[in-house]
């Protein structure tokens, strides 16, 4: 009896241990293909562009279900604001997704954790992509994204509250701006400028006055924030929060919350999105606005551009053919066209480009492309800047000086690369 | 939150019967379960955390080199970390001692027989009941400067001129978010200390008011001193609970910029969210984890709180 019962004790401790280790500290198990039965499962971790995403991908993966019956693909939903912390936390996990659609990816790319582009689609499906998306995938001559998404920031005005206020013409300097703004806090009861200073957009919204100023967030090779020009734009971004011509606590105001109130017509300016064109149809058709390209400090054109892409996280590599099949049906012209005008984004594809050349709403955005800014994701530092701006730049509108601000963010970058 | 129970009687017989250690042999199928569990959920966890402190880990999330204690040189030279701790002394001062004192006062009130008193209690419970995001959430957008309803009655009654964003700013925001922390934490506080109040023997008030004692003295010098075990389980529960709280904070503080309304916990998960640093994070976990573990020795050890009256 008792010697069972010591037995029964051992052999529960060694279980237990057994099982402790495995889910701590093992460096190669997890998000393994059940290759039994001939059916390879995908798992797929994409975030939100919009309240469709979802259905959309659903219905992608269902079409690509029937056409391929030993794939199955498995999709998570997250937020922005979530999606990096769920990424890593899979990571840690050995669970990392096959395909993932993110914002980032050198410092993926630099650990080896992914894999090449050529692993992950037929050659012509890359040689589809635009010539200047395709670069900005490359990490030391390789590329390991896949361009997803394009897209263009450019200055929504709202008619109504400039005629209220008596501002004529469309603002094409900050110094318009800033005046027209300051009209328009004064004379209406609508705030002038929105300033969203949050942790959801501070990035965009800072790139956007820096790029007016021919300033950038450096290149893949470092990240340069406190730079002149950048903080020649950053003082201009303060002046304006001190002037009282934004809405109130813009370092604590988020985009979506605030574009809103450009929908509900409480807000004279807003750098917003494709979408919001879309927005605005759904939620208050009546809303008379305009849109026109980014005021700059010269007034030569500038503004950010944002990429976004699809990439596959290298795992043991038994389903890079798996992962193939799928990117070559999703980038096929017909199921790529159809997800990327859905969701209101530029596509990247020189097909795709082709089928939506007669786009009008598109027009003004896909003029500014050429002269856009990109984030520099070819940079490994550059997800640790992307937080520090999140966390950092608020304080500008907190009473913290545009100096010292940059600084706390360019050392919070250095820390990283 | 471990109780520790008194060793009965037969307890001490069957001990005295072998030697510890076969006791202990015997007893662990009954115990095993329980042990393994806190093995895994606790134990093993808490061991990680204190390994991967030591670490450097890559922002990506890969192990790559020892740090000996590299990460608490950085913590401590960190220059928030003052305001982060006195914010976090605040926080816990404030929304433990007056959550008590109104829980006393509460607690008092319900033990009083009157009608209806089931359903005050039972309203009582309601915060408790309802998830602690769900409730902040709903105070977050009802003080939101835009569209909240607190801004729309201040506004209405003339009071301010236009919606303030009281959790935008981090003094207010603090603030507001002390008193959401108080509501959801009165209705644990009040009924343990009821339940302690029901326990007093009445027999020690009748004396006291036999002796002459009045009001205020009978309250002070003979229901408090029999309170006090219900006291400190509700202080001691309360204090850890605030000082770990997360959610509340999270989302009452979430978009201030910069740390100046960061307490430990909050500060912790910026570090995890923005600056990507795990092996930071942990560290300031261990350090988190250790003053939880002083607050409770200096608490057992002042107020003994497992003492018989």
């Amino acid at each position: 009896m008792k010697r069972t019962t010591r037995t029964g004790v051992l052999a529960l401790s060694t279980a237990a241990a057994l099982l402790l280790t495995s889910c701590g500290f093992s460096d190669n198990g997890g998000g393994s293909a059940d290759a039994s039965g001939g059916t390879t499962t995908l798992n797929m971790l994409v975030p939100t562009y919009s309240d469709g995403t979802k259905g959309l991908w659903e219905g992608v993966i269902a079409d690509f279900e029937a056409e391929h019956e030993n794939i199955d693909v498995n999709l998570e939903v997250q937020s922005w604001e979530n999606i990096e912390g769920v990424l890593k936390t899979k990571l840690q996990g050995g669970q990392a997704p096959d395909i993932y659609n993110g914002g980032a990816f050198a410092e993926f790319a630099a650990e080896g954790l992914l894999a090449p582009a050529s692993d992950i689609a037929s050659q012509e499906t890359i040689d589809d992509f635009q010539t200047t998306f395709a670069d900005a995938e490359k990490f030391e001559g390789t590329q390991f994204g896949l361009p997803l998404i394009a897209s263009a920031r450019a200055l929504f005005y709202n008619k109504a509250l400039m005629e209220e206020a008596g501002v004529d013409a469309v603002p094409t300097t900050w110094e318009e701006l800033h005046d027209a703004s300051k009209l328009i806090s004064e004379k209406t009861k609508a705030d002038g400028y929105g300033m969203p200073l949050g942790s959801e957009e501070a990035q965009g919204e800072s790139l956007i006055w820096f790029a007016g100023n021919g300033g950038s967030f450096g290149d893949s090779q470092k990240i340069s924030v406190n730079t002149p020009q950048n903080l020649e734009a950053a003082e201009f971004m303060k002046k304006m929060v001190d002037d009282g011509v934004t809405q109130n606590d813009p370092g604590a105001t988020q985009r979506t919350p605030m574009l809103n109130t450009f929908v509900q017509g409480k807000l004279g300016f807003a750098y917003a999105l494709p979408q919001t064109i879309g927005q605005i149809e759904d939620e208050n058709p009546k809303l008379d606005y305009g849109v026109a390209a980014v005021p700059t400090k010269s007034g030569e054109p500038a503004t950010l551009g944002v990429a976004d892409r699809l990439m596959s996280f290298r795992n043991d590599g038994s389903k890079s053919a798996a992962v193939k099949e799928f990117m070559d049906y999703f980038f096929s012209a017909d199921v790529y066209t159809d997800w990327v005008s859905t969701e209101g984004f530029l596509p990247t594809t020189k097909s795709g480009s082709e089928k939506m050349a007669g786009d009008e709403t598109l027009t003004p955005f896909l003029d500014m492309l050429p002269n856009a800014v990109f984030y520099p994701t070819t940079n490994p530092a550059w997800n640790a800047t992307d937080g520090a701006f999140k966390s950092l730049m608020g304080e500008l509108g907190t009473g913290k000086s545009a100096q010292e601000v940059l600084e706390s963010i360019q050392a919070k970058a250095d820390a990283a690369s | 939150m471990s109780s520790v129970l008194p060793a009965t009687n037969r307890a001490r017989r069957t001990r005295r019967r072998g030697t510890d250690s076969q006791t202990f042999l015997s007893s662990l199928p009954w115990i095993g379960p329980a042990l393994l569990l806190i093995l895994a959920i606790v134990v093993f966890p808490a061991g990680y955390m204190i390994y991967n402190s030591t670490r450097k880990i890559s922002s990506v999330g890969t192990d790559l080199e020892s740090a000996g204690l590299e990460n608490f040189v950085t913590i401590f030279q960190d220059p928030v970390l003052p305001r982060v701790l006195l914010n976090t002394v605040l926080w816990v001062v404030s929304v433990v001692v007056i959550t008590v004192l109104l829980s006393l006062v509460l607690a008092q009130f319900l033990n009083k027989p009157f009608p209806g008193r089931t359903i005050v209690r039972m309203a009582v419970i309601v915060p408790w009941a309802a998830s602690v995001v769900m409730t902040t959430t709903v105070f977050y957008y009802g003080l939101d400067p835009n569209y909240g309803i607190f801004n729309h009655f201040f506004v209405q009654l003339g009071l301010m001129d236009e919606g303030y964003g009281w959790t935008k700013n981090a003094v207010p925001a603090i603030a507001v978010s002390v008193v959401v922390a108080i509501f959801v934490s009165i209705p644990f506080t009040t009924y343990t200390l009821l339940a302690g109040l029901q326990a007093i023997p009445q027999e020690t008030l009748e004396a006291a008011r036999v002796d002459g004692a009045g009001r205020w003295k009978t309250y002070l010098l003979v229901i408090i001193p029999q309170l006090r075990s219900a006291l400190a389980v509700s202080m001691l529960i309360n204090i850890i609970n605030v000082f770990n709280n997360l959610p509340i904070l999270k989302v009452m503080t979430g978009s201030i910029p910069g740390n100046s309304a960061d307490t430990l916990m909050t500060y912790i998960f910026k570090v995890l969210q923005f600056d990507r640093r795990l092996d930071l994070s942990s560290a300031l976990s261990v350090v988190n984890f250790a003053i939880v573990l002083v607050i409770v020795a200096i608490y057992v050890k002042t107020v003994k709180p497992m003492q018989e009256i």
